[in-house]
C-alpha cells in the first residue's frame, strides 16, 4: 500500500509521457504486494478499486488526505444507463451518512445519491455538468461525483471493501 | 370492479389500530392485508397533494415484496422533471394568467400537461422487479381489450403511440433506496388546446444543461374513439393490471389529504409547492438574446446577457444604445435585477 501511494506521488509530479512509461513498474508494485500478502485478492474489475470502500448503495469512497472522493461503482453505472444529468449538492453543504445528496437522471429514471459518509461537501466534479456520461465511462476516475471532509472517520469501518462489494453485488443476482 | 374506501380497508384489518400506534397507518394497514398487490385511486385532484402521495407510497410502503398500481388525476397543471428549466419548457406567462399551477417531480423525464382527461398511473416495485415494458404491456393490453382494433404500441423510449404517430402516453421514473416507481400519464380527453398553449415556451437565448423535452404530437383517446370514456379506461388498466400480475385486488381510495393515515404528507405537499422547489431547483442556465427597442423614430438592438443560479439572477448585463439610455442607468438597472 504504502509503495503504491509512494508511486501516486511520484507520477503526480511528472508529465504524462513518464507516466506512460511508468505505467509498467505499477503492475510490478501490485504484483510484489500480491506476493507479500497473497490471501488479499486483486479483482479484476479494476486495480484502482482495491484502494476503495463501497456502500450497500453503490457508492465508493476514496480517501486522500483526509477528504474522501466519492462516485459510483461500475455496478451501478451498468444499471442507469446513460447519465444525462449530475444533480449535486453545493460546495459548503453539509451532509449526513445516508441523507440523499444528488440524483443522477439517466435514460432509465431518476436515481438519488446517498452520502457514504458525514461531513461537508468541498468540490463538485465540474465536467459532470458538461460532460455527464463521464460517470459512465470513467466511473472510479474522472467520472467523480463529490470530494468532501470526513468528520468521523470511523463510519470508513462499517464501509465494504472491494471483496465484499463483489460478494455483495454476487448475492444481490441470487 | 368493487371501489372501497381507505376507512373499509382499515376497518376489515384486525390489528389496524394496533399498528397505528407503532408505524404509519397506512402501511400498517398494507401490510396487515397481507396482499402482494394492491390498487390505488386518489381522491383528490391537486397536483401537490398527488405528487406527494405518489412520494409517501415510495418512501413509507414495503415495496420488497409487493407491488402497486396508483391511479391518480389533476385538474389543470404543468409538471417539469427533476432536472429541467421551466423557462425552457412552458409558457409561464399563460399559465399565470389561466392559473395553471407549475409542480417539479422528483422523477425525471419531460414535461407533461395534466388536466382531468389525463390519467396517470404510477406502478410500484422494488428495484429488482422494476420493468417498464411490463408496466407499460399492462396498458396496452388493457386498451386493446376494449377495442382490439385500436393501434397502440409502447416504443423504445417508453412512449405509447397511437396509429404509430400520436403519442398518448409517456413516462417518468425514479429508483429509490429499495423501491422504485414509473409513472406513466395516459391522454384520454384532455384540453389539446390548452395543452399546446402552455406548452409552447417563449424565453429565448437559454443556454442550459437541464434535461430537455422531446416534443411529440399528441392525440386523445377519444379523438380516435369517442364511445370511449377515461372511467372505463381506466377500470380497464386496473383489472388488466391484476390479470398480469395474478392479482385480485379492488381498487381502494385515498385521501392524500389525510395526515393521520400518512403522517408528514402535508409537509412533502408543502415542499413540492415551495418556490425553493419549482424554480430553485432550476440547473443553472444562462440567457444570451437580443431584443428590439421600437419608438416613433427609431428602432434598435439591446442585448441581455445574464446568468441565472437556483432561479435568481446571479449576473446580469444588460446593454443599450447610449441614445437610448445612458450607460450609468443601464448598469444600474443590471444591477438591481441581481439577486431577483
Amino acid at each position: 500500500m504504502a509503495m503504491r501511494v509512494a508511486f501516486r506521488c511520484l507520477s503526480a509530479n511528472f508529465s504524462p509521457v513518464l507516466i506512460q512509461r511508468c505505467r509498467p513498474v505499477q503492475i510490478s508494485a501490485s504484483r510484489l504486494l500480491w506476493k507479500a500478502n497473497p490471501a488479499q485478492s486483486l479483482s479484476t474489475a479494476s486495480r484502482l478499486s482495491t484502494a476503495l470502500k463501497f456502500t450497500d448503495k453503490h457508492e465508493w469512497v476514496r480517501v486522500e488526505g483526509g477528504i474522501a472522493t466519492v462516485g459510483i461503482s461500475k455496478f451501478a453505472q451498468e444499471a442507469l444507463g446513460d447519465v444525462v444529468y449530475c444533480g449535486l449538492p453545493e460546495v459548503g453543504q453539509k451532509l449526513e451518512q445516508m441523507e440523499e445528496f444528488g440524483a443522477l437522471e439517466s435514460v432509465k429514471a431518476a436515481s438519488e445519491l446517498y452520502s457514504p459518509l458525514t461531513g461537508e461537501v468541498t468540490e463538485i466534479n465540474a465536467e459532470l455538468a458538461v460532460n455527464p456520461g463521464l460517470v459512465n465511462k470513467s466511473c472510479y476516475e474522472v467520472g467523480w461525483l463529490i470530494k468532501m471532509t470526513i468528520d468521523n472517520p470511523a463510519e470508513l469501518d462499517g464501509l465494504m471493501d472491494d471483496c465484499s462489494y463483489e460478494k455483495f453485488i454476487k448475492s444481490l443476482d441470487e | 370492479m368493487i371501489l372501497r374506501t381507505f376507512s373499509n380497508l382499515c376497518a376489515q384489518s384486525q390489528a389496524c389500530f394496533r399498528s397505528a400506534r407503532a408505524k404509519s397507518t397506512l402501511s400498517a394497514v398494507i401490510d396487515e392485508t397481507g396482499k402482494s398487490g394492491l390498487i390505488m385511486k386518489s381522491l383528490s385532484t391537486d397536483i401537490f397533494e398527488n405528487l406527494a402521495l405518489e412520494d409517501w407510497i415510495h418512501d413509507h410502503v414495503d415495496l420488497q415484496n409487493r407491488n402497486m398500481l396508483f391511479l391518480w388525476s389533476n385538474a389543470p397543471a404543468v409538471v417539469i422533471g427533476r432536472h429541467q428549466n421551466p423557462w425552457q419548457e412552458c409558457n409561464l406567462q399563460v399559465m399565470r394568467q389561466k392559473g395553471i399551477p407549475l409542480a417539479r417531480r422528483r422523477s425525471g423525464g419531460g414535461t407533461v400537461f395534466h388536466d382531468l382527461g389525463n390519467v396517470n398511473l404510477t406502478f410500484f416495485t422494488s428495484k429488482k422487479n422494476y420493468d417498464r415494458h411490463r408496466n407499460l404491456q399492462v396498458v396496452t393490453s388493457a386498451l386493446k381489450g376494449l377495442r382490439p382494433y385500436m393501434d397502440v404500441r409502447a416504443t423504445e423510449r417508453f412512449d405509447i403511440l397511437l396509429n404509430g404517430q400520436h403519442k398518448i402516453s409517456g413516462t417518468a421514473a425514479k429508483l429509490g433506496r429499495t423501491a422504485a416507481y414509473h409513472r406513466c400519464t395516459l391522454l384520454c380527453s384532455a384540453d389539446r388546446e390548452l395543452l399546446s398553449a402552455v406548452l409552447k415556451p417563449t424565453c429565448q437565448g437559454i443556454k442550459s444543461n437541464a434535461t430537455q423535452s422531446v416534443p411529440s404530437p399528441v392525440k386523445n383517446l377519444l379523438d380516435e374513439d369517442p364511445t370511449l370514456d377515461c372511467d372505463t379506461i381506466v377500470d380497464s388498466v386496473a383489472s388488466q393490471y391484476n390479470t398480469e400480475f395474478g392479482f385480485s385486488s379492488p381498487v381502494t381510495l385515498v385521501d392524500p389529504s389525510d395526515e393521520l393515515s400518512l403522517p408528514g404528507i402535508q409537509r412533502m405537499a408543502r415542499e413540492l409547492l415551495a418556490w425553493e422547489w419549482t424554480f430553485g431547483r432550476t440547473p443553472k442556465f444562462s440567457i444570451c438574446t437580443t431584443f428590439e427597442l421600437k419608438n416613433d423614430t427609431s428602432i434598435c438592438n439591446a442585448t441581455l446577457n445574464m446568468d441565472i443560479k437556483n432561479g435568481i439572477i446571479e449576473t446580469c448585463d444588460i446593454e443599450v444604445p447610449s441614445d437610448w439610455l445612458p450607460v450609468e442607468l443601464s448598469r444600474e438597472f443590471s444591477l438591481h435585477l441581481i439577486g431577483t
